[in-house]
Parts: C-alpha cells; structure tokens; sequence
C-alpha cells in the first residue's frame, strides 16, 4: 500500500473545546488537538485509516515542537522500517524516530509514503528538506496514557509527550 | 481522587492505606498542607501514585513530595524504594531527563557589585553557555572521550581542565558515580551526546544569577560560603538529548521484559524489570552513565559561567572567582543503605523530580557538609525565590533520605502559553528588576511564575515535616532560558 501525505501543516487542527463529533473529527482531513497534560503536552489524532492516523500523528508532534524555519536545501528522502508488539508500540517507535530524525538531522519530511504498514510494522519513505530551529524539544514519546482504537470511522489516538 | 480519602498520619503527611486498590504493594503517602493534598486531588497526581505503590519489591511506601504534580508513569515528585529479591528498577521512575539536577555556585560579590554590569554578564553567559532546543556546543566528542564521560562524569572534566578538586568533591557522589558502562549505551544515544556536553537545553532549563535573600541558618549558610547580599548562580538542566535516549531505549525493552519476567502494571510508562535481572543491570549502568553525562554537562557549564564572570567583571570588581557550592540530582535511581525496621538494607531509590536530601553524619557526604546534612537545591519558578535547604536525619528515616525539588507546576503548558505572553512577562520581569534572556518568547510564557505553585509554600511542608530544614532564600537577578 502507498500513501502519499503532504508536508506536515498545523493548518488543519482542531481548537480544543470546539463542538466537533470524533466521528467526524476522524474523517476530518489531518485531524489533531492538544489536549491538555499538567507537566507535559499531548494530543489526540485520528484517522480513517492507519496511513493516515501515523501522518497525523507526526503532524500533530511536529506542530508541538513549533518549526521555527522554512526548509532549505535539496530534497532528500530517508526510509524508516521498524516492528513492534503492538500498534500503540509502534505509534510510539514511529514518532520517536520522526522527532530523532527532526532533533539530530533537521529533517521534517515534505510527504510520508507508507510501503507497508500494519499493526506492527512499517516502512515508510520520508521525503524532504532539512529545517532547523524548533521552539520545543519533544525528550520522548511516552506509554503513559497510549491509546490506540479502532472504531467505525475508523481510528483515534492519545499520546503524550515528555517537553 | 477525592482528599478525604487520605488519611492524617502526621501533621504533614497524608496515607492512601494499601489495601484501597488491590493491586498496591504498600501504602502511598503525600507530605503535603491541606491546600497543597487538594490540589493534588484535582489532577492525577494521587491516582499516579497509587500506581507507584504498585511496583513489585516496593519497600515501606510509596511517597510524593509537597511539589507533586501529574507526571507519566510516577508522579512528579515521587519516591518508591525497592529491594532484592523482588525489587524492581523502573525507568519511568527516574524519568526521560535522567539525572536532571541543580547546581548551585557561589561568589564573594555582594549584589551592588554586580548589578551595574549585569548586562555584560547575561551576554557573557549567553554565548559561553550554549542553549536552545537540541543545540550543540563547542566540544564535539569522538566515541572515545565520549565513552571517558559516560564512565568518569565530572572526572574527566577534571582531567580536561576545566574543573577543580573542591568541584568535585561538593558533587553527589563526586559527580562520578560508579557502575556506569558505555557498552550499555546505544548509538543512537551517544550520537545524540556527541556534542552536547556543555549545552542548558531549553524547556524549563535555565542558568540564574541570585542575590541571597534571606539567612535562615547562620552555621550551615557559612558552611556553604553564602551570605546575605550575596550573589550566587545556579544551573538547571540534565543529561540532554543522550540521557533521553536511554530512557526511551530501556523503556521500549521493557515494554517485552515485563511479559518475560511476569509483571502486571496499571500503566506501560510504569514497565520495569528485576534489579537481578540482564535488562536491569543493564538500564542501571546506562542510566548511572547518562547521570554521569549530566554531571559532566554542568561541570563544562560551570566552566562556562567562570569565563563569563572573568569576561564582564576582571577589573571592575574586587573577586569575581566562582565557587562549587553543591550539585545535586532530581531524577534518579540510586543504590542507597537504609535502615529499614532497625537493619541496614541496600535499596534501589527512585527520586522522580526529588531531591536527595541525606542528614548530618551520612557517609556519602563530603566532609565540609558531613556535619550540618547535605545541602539541597530547590529552584522556584521563575522570578519568584529559590530555596538552599540542607538533608536531615527525620528524612532519612521517613522518606529514604529524599525531599522536594521545585514548585511544581499549576496550570498546563497549554493553559500557560494561553494565558501569558513571554515579551509582556520578559517586561514585566524587567520591570521587577529580573533581567530576562530567552531563545523562545512562546517558552517563556509556559514557564511564568504564575504557572507554577507557590515555592514557599512547598518548602514550608518540607520544613514542617522536619525533611529538610531551611538554610537561605534565593531572590532573582537575572534569568537565562533556551
């Protein structure tokens, strides 16, 4: 299967507190919301799919962690290919690696295509420039309070971050 | 979690009985004042530490300090002692900044000394002190020296000549603790350390000037060289990007560690393993190696802040030498003895931001401190005080040696960047006579005073608990932040 995601906006999230079904909010073109963690941040995503579940996700992290440039220089694409237990686990691992990849490399993919993914594996091209300066540094994806569900519209997602 | 289902057991200390879940291990308690017991109900501070007092081989009971907040896995402000053979070592317990600490330097400056140069100074500071979000320093390090670090901590800083005896020996465990093993830290951390030894980081981390306030014990502010109108700095901040890395790695192992060693946990954050076991012997010396990282990295700060001081005050001031109060850590997992039921038992003490705060006559102490307790660092929040306490001998006998280690926050990063402006509150400081420097205006305002719970207030339980007893009150000059 191959997705193709466009370049992680935060033009399309939720304000928190809005009167939005999460059915609705699901089928919803890059669904994401921060929602409120005393100490940390954390948001909540969704999806029809799983494809676009972990796009959303990244965009969600990547609007945490509050670009601060525009991207620069040629275009380059890196593959990720990793396994886990479960989904939540893998959620997880996936943002972990985005946000090394952004922290150590400056890159913020442009477009995510997904070759494989399913509940424990992916592998997946990200394409595009490098970009440097981020307000927040996102320390790690954390398990606390992981939640991946599947529902009819399709899947929604908490995850915290440690900042 | 309502209040009133805690029980008074001590004119500051509150206990959650063991059997009111039937998953706890012992009972949980909370040194806390009425106020501060009901604004931990209102988040999930108390539910987290239920939690904690879930942990396989938990010993007496699981505890939070008056600075609790909701954390991930334990709360902010949690303290759970294991032992063999049951005992466990849980990542989540000392959390992603491993071995995030203050510092805290002394002068022989008297405030009117230093605030006509104050400008030079913050400048000075901001350019020797790297900070900002995954910024690197100037030292890059091959594996080689970077491995040196893991294993040596502030030592090789020593060798590197950028730190002195005296630096070291007022340093938790002389900033080098031992049991660290480079081998147990992946590639993916040491890339991420490569070249961040020397750097602040950003979030909450920061490097303040201080006037001190206030003396409230002469004997023991002597000791440690402060003095009324005295100026001092402190340094905030941990084991970057390297330390982050092992908590995620080790973490994500026992994620399928727990399956293997038959665990069952209210929450995955909580995931740990047998301190007897391959995986945690192994996350103790990466863990212990990334402390030492963190000990190194305010060491090569301290360096920094010397320069600055050379650079802004060499012949305007009569001394502008700076000197190692102390360095201690708040995010931690130790090998400590205690005196359990009258016998001395070696246990695993996990302080999630909480500080150790060992009383007079404890063997790890150096010798200037050995008789008054260890000094013990408690930094408020932005343009409010910070406090200078020292460990006593009712801490080691009721929270294994442990205390508070901030305010603790009150309103959500979310909640705070709605609410402040970081310009408006940088003015507002300014205003206050509190210079103010900062990488990112929207990371100002997350971290305002009013975001967080009143420090005194915090340090007046501790004091009344008779956990740590009050040596002098800290006011701020001037703030850098990444």
């Amino acid at each position: 299967m191959t997705e193709k995601t466009d370049r992680p906006t935060a033009s399309h999230h939720r304000t928190p507190g809005g009167k939005h079904s999460l059915q609705n909010d699901i089928r919803r073109e890059g669904f994401f919301e921060e929602i409120e963690h005393t100490a940390d941040v954390a948001i909540r995503c969704g999806g029809p799919d799983l494809e676009t579940l972990f796009s959303n996700a990244a965009r969600g992290m990547y609007h945490l962690m509050d670009l601060k440039s525009a991207p620069a220089g040629p275009v380059e694409t890196e593959t990720v290919a990793m396994a886990a237990a479960d989904v939540e686990g893998l959620l997880v691992d996936w943002l972990g690696e985005l946000a090394y990849r952004a922290e150590t490399r400056g890159l913020v993919p442009e477009q995510v295509v997904f070759r494989r993914l399913s509940d424990t594996r992916i592998e997946a091209d990200l394409i595009g420039r490098r970009q440097h300066g981020f307000t927040r540094v996102i320390k790690a994806v954390t398990y606390h309070d992981l939640s991946v569900e599947k529902t009819g519209a399709g899947y929604i997602a908490t995850v915290v971050f440690d900042v | 979690m309502d209040s009133t289902q805690l029980k008074k057991v001590g004119p500051y200390t509150y206990e959650i009985p063991a059997d009111w879940r039937p998953d706890m291990q012992a009972p949980a308690r909370l040194l806390a004042d009425a106020d501060i017991l009901e604004a931990a109900s209102r988040d999930r501070s108390l539910e987290q530490l239920v939690n904690t007092a879930c942990l396989p081989g938990i010993v007496r009971y699981a505890l939070a300090m008056p600075d609790v907040h909701q954390g991930y896995g334990f709360p902010i402000g949690g303290v759970a002692a294991t032992a063999a053979p049951d005992g466990v070592i849980s990542p989540g317990g000392v959390g992603y900044d491993i071995n995030c600490g203050v510092r805290l330097l002394g002068t022989h400056l008297l405030t009117e000394e230093v605030r006509p140069h104050l400008d030079e100074l913050i400048a000075a500071l901001y350019a020797h002190c790297p900070s900002g979000v995954g910024k690197g320093g100037a030292i890059r390090l091959q594996t080689r020296e970077l491995r040196q670090v893991l294993e040596q901590g502030a030592r090789w800083a020593l060798k590197r000549g950028l730190a002195s005896e005296a630096d070291l020996e007022r340093t938790e465990g002389e900033g080098c603790l031992s049991g660290a093993h480079a081998d147990c830290v992946s590639e993916r951390a040491l890339e991420r350390g490569r070249d961040q030894v020397g750097t602040l980081g950003a979030g909450n981390h920061f490097i303040e000037i201080d006037a001190v306030a206030e003396v409230f014990d002469t004997r023991a502010a002597d000791r440690m060289g402060l003095a009324p109108d005295g100026v001092v700095v402190q340094i905030h901040c941990g084991s970057r990007g390297l330390g982050h890395q092992v908590c995620s790695d080790y973490v994500k192992r026992f994620q399928k560690a727990i399956h293997t060693h038959g665990l069952r946990l209210p929450d995955r954050e909580l995931v740990c393993a047998p301190l007897s076991s391959p995986e945690g012997r192994e996350y103790l010396a990466a863990m212990t190696a990334a402390a030492n990282y963190a000990f190194a990295n305010r060491q090569v700060l301290t360096h920094g802040i010397r320069r600055s001081f050379e650079q802004a005050l060499a012949g305007k001031v009569s001394r502008h030498s700076v000197f190692q109060v102390y360095d201690v850590a708040h995010n931690m997992a130790r090998i400590e003895t205690h005196r359990i039921d009258g016998h001395p038992r070696k246990l695993c003490v996990h302080r999630k931001g909480a500080t150790r705060a060992f009383g007079p006559g404890a063997p790890d102490l150096p010798p200037i401190y050995r008789d008054i307790g260890q000094p013990v660092l408690v930094p408020g929040s932005m343009g409010t005080c910070s406090w200078v306490l020292r460990g006593t001998e009712a801490a080691m006998e009721q929270t294994f040696g442990s205390t508070c280690h901030g305010a603790g926050r009150r309103l959500s990063r979310r909640q705070a960047r709605k609410r402040f402006k970081g310009v408006k509150l940088r003015q507002e400081l300014e205003r206050s006579g509190i210079h103010v420097r900062a990488g990112s205006m929207a990371g100002l305002a997350e971290e305002a005073p009013q975001a967080y719970k009143d420090v005194d207030r915090v340090v007046e339980v501790v004091h009344g608990a008779g956990i740590a007893r009050k040596v002098a009150r800290l006011i701020p000059l001037a703030v850098i932040k990444g």
